[in-house]
């Protein structure tokens, strides 16, 4: 159960690129103004909104990098911000950002990070075999990661964040870069892992692909502009906006002041 | 429990990045061609060009333009047991270009006639200051030419009744302090440049690559999604490149041990003593200059967003680290000060060593304690910095 309430965090915009002695005045970026959501488990949360939306800048909240200005964030009750490694335990992680060491092989990357969560050499291998089982890459795992396709990346960047069997997933973008069969795996394993015979894992997964939500998420919470703007199901939100196509609904959720600019413009 | 964990992840990491860079054999390669064995081979080839010389003393040849026109001075020479040889035509061309490596004597036409109305003829000894081996022989041609001069004064006085010791009233006399070991440090100078360089170098790719080169990578964001302490992670990093530059350390200091063997010039053979309890005594600096130079590395590197970035960044670093030692030769000696900083203090004390006056405890405790010092600051500072560095 991942519970997150009105998260804001402001970052100090980079400084023009201009030349002279002058510093610019300080500026600042609002990158999340108002997020909130509730991921329960055994359900796949979909945080759904345009590039530079804010997606990113909350999981990276949510997975204590950064720390946020306003709001509470908790896994399982436990607060992220006053007890940060009790709730990054409880979390499988895979973030933007997912650099892989290429002179070590896949299942050195993964085993890794299982002894970094403080399993045994031996209980994180056994991991890692499984892991390798489940998503359909048990070829590649004594091969060195140097030289891998963006598929192969993703499957192992994937298998460390799973390594430790964490009741919560959080994945940002894990389909960017994928091909259809990739995509589908990974559909069919988060569908799988969110199954109680697969553990009834909390999955929180943010993208901007409306298709990926419509085949996997159980709700969608759609984020523009910093701010949460709607929240429900698929349904829930073709009925609330009067739409039939969850594209046009996407599109008059979450871009509200797009749309009046340009009736404006229009006018 | 929380100790135990964080020596766990220590140890993990650890494990990591020795693996990592062992595995990348081409740079660990490059490093220990250039800095293990680069030393050595300077000081074999510093051997080569001394044999030379020594060779050319023993040979006792003199090279003469014009001899003909003195056969008092080729009889005195011949005396002294040297060969004479002659000049080639172009010897002032050849001089410039180093391709003759003897000062030439140069003898006027009417040498005997004005020896013989004592109106004093002038004998040129033509060298190039900027051909080190002619210059190398002048001072041995002018003391032979000064005996040919004594040898006139003493003949014409004994003519005149006059005995010869009248003319030198003060007997001087050279007494040398430097020891043998001493002497040798003129030219073994440069071994502890070189090793500290080879410390350096062994740091720099793997302090680089597990600072900056994980940012670039991507990979520092998702190290930091573990739940493990910070100060435990850099602690197992900082621990693995120290290691490797150790590693480099041991392996150069070592390598000057078969490689006197080597040296040709049996001189320079004698005085260069650097057995098993040198390279000990170099290590004792060395291993903890060596912890400290890994951390101020990664902290520099710790702020930049690339290996490129950090290269660029660490060449102040390798600046520093290598002109320091020449702060000795700056000002007049060595300063106690020179024990507080890194690099310098390295310097200071391995040339002792190399000059056979070794040091003592309380001399290495001031560069152990600022190694020490250095490396907790440092390691506080990737810790506190790591976050930061991680979120692009």
């Amino acid at each position: 159960m991942i519970h997150v309430e009105q998260v804001a965090k402001r970052f100090a915009a980079p400084r023009s690129a201009r030349l002279g002695f002058k510093r610019a005045p300080a500026a600042f970026v609002q990158a999340v103004q108002d997020v909130s959501f509730d991921a329960p488990d055994g359900h796949i949360t979909g945080l759904l909104g345009p590039n530079g939306a804010g997606k990113t800048t909350t999981l990276r909240m949510l997975a204590a990098l950064i720390t946020p200005d306003a709001g509470r964030m908790t896994v399982d009750g436990i607060d992220v911000v006053a007890q940060p490694r009790a709730t990054l335990a409880r979390m499988g992680v895979l973030s933007d950002a997912r650099g892989l060491y290429p002179r070590l092989s896949a299942r050195e990357n993964i085993v890794y990070y299982g002894v970094l969560h403080g399993l045994s050499r031996d209980a994180a291998n056994a991991r890692a075999e499984s892991l390798a089982h489940m998503l359909e890459m048990r070829q590649l795992l004594d091969r060195r990661t140097d030289g891998f396709s963006q598929g192969e990346r993703m499957k192992t960047a994937l298998a460390r964040a799973l390594v430790h069997d964490p009741a919560h997933i959080v994945l940002d973008e894990p389909t960017n870069g994928l091909d259809v069969l990739a995509t589908r795996a990974l559909r069919e394993a988060l569908r799988l892992l969110r199954t109680p015979e697969g553990g009834a894992k909390c999955i929180v997964f943010s993208t901007h692909i409306m298709s990926e939500v419509e085949r996997v998420c159980d709700s969608v919470v759609v984020v523009a502009h910093g701010r949460t703007v709607a929240r429900g199901t698929v349904d829930e939100l073709l009925v609330q906006t009067g739409e039939t196509d969850f594209e046009e609904a996407f599109v008059k959720l979450a871009f509200v002041e797009e749309q009046q600019a340009v009736r404006e413009d229009v006018r | 429990m929380s100790g135990l964990s964080a020596m766990r992840t220590t140890f993990a990491v650890f494990r990591k990045e020795i693996v990592d860079a062992l595995r990348d054999r081409r740079t660990l390669m490059v490093v220990l061609a250039s800095s293990v064995l680069v030393g050595p081979l300077v000081l074999m080839a510093l051997s080569l060009f001394l044999a030379g010389f020594e060779a050319r003393a023993e040979k006792r040849e003199i090279v003469v333009a014009g001899i003909e026109y003195a056969p008092s001075l080729a009889n005195y020479l011949e005396r002294q047991t040297y060969t004479l040889k002659p000049a080639p035509a172009d010897y002032e061309a050849r001089l410039r270009a180093a391709r003759l490596s003897d000062p030439v004597v140069v003898v006027p036409h009417d040498f005997e006639t004005a020896l013989l109305h004592g109106e004093a003829p002038v004998i040129e000894v033509v060298s190039d200051s900027a051909n080190k081996q002619a210059e190398g022989g002048v001072g041995r041609i002018q003391r032979l030419l000064a005996g040919f001069n004594r040898e006139r004064i003493a003949l014409s006085l004994a003519l005149r009744g006059i005995s010869g010791e009248l003319l030198e009233p003060v007997q001087l006399e050279d007494r040398d302090l430097a020891s043998a070991q001493t002497r040798a440090t003129q030219l073994t100078g440069m071994l502890p440049f070189f090793v500290i360089m080879a410390v350096l170098y062994g740091a720099l790719h793997a302090a680089l690559d597990t600072t900056a080169g994980e940012r670039e990578r991507g990979s520092l964001e998702p190290l930091l999604m573990n739940p493990s302490q910070r100060a435990a992670l850099v602690l197992g990093k900082w621990a693995a490149v120290a290691c490797v530059s150790m590693l480099i350390a041991v392996l150069s200091c070592m390598s000057f041990v078969p490689g006197q063997w080597l040296l040709q010039s049996d001189n320079l053979k004698a005085l260069f003593q650097f057995g098993l309890h040198e390279a000990l005594m170099f290590l004792v600096l060395l291993l903890p200059f060596a912890a400290a130079l890994s951390a101020v590395l990664m902290a520099v590197a710790i702020r930049c967003k690339t290996f490129k970035e950090a290269q660029a960044n660490s060449a102040v670093i390798i600046l520093a680290v290598s002109l320091l030692p020449l702060m000795s030769i700056f000002s007049e000696g060595e300063s106690a000060w020179h024990l507080w900083l890194p690099g310098l203090a390295q310097n200071a004390l391995m040339t002792r060593v190399l000059k056979g006056e070794g040091f003592g405890a309380e001399q290495v405790l001031v560069p152990l304690v600022v190694c020490i010092a250095l490396t907790a600051l440092c390691i506080v500072f990737i810790a506190r910095r790591l976050h930061q560095a991680a979120v692009r």
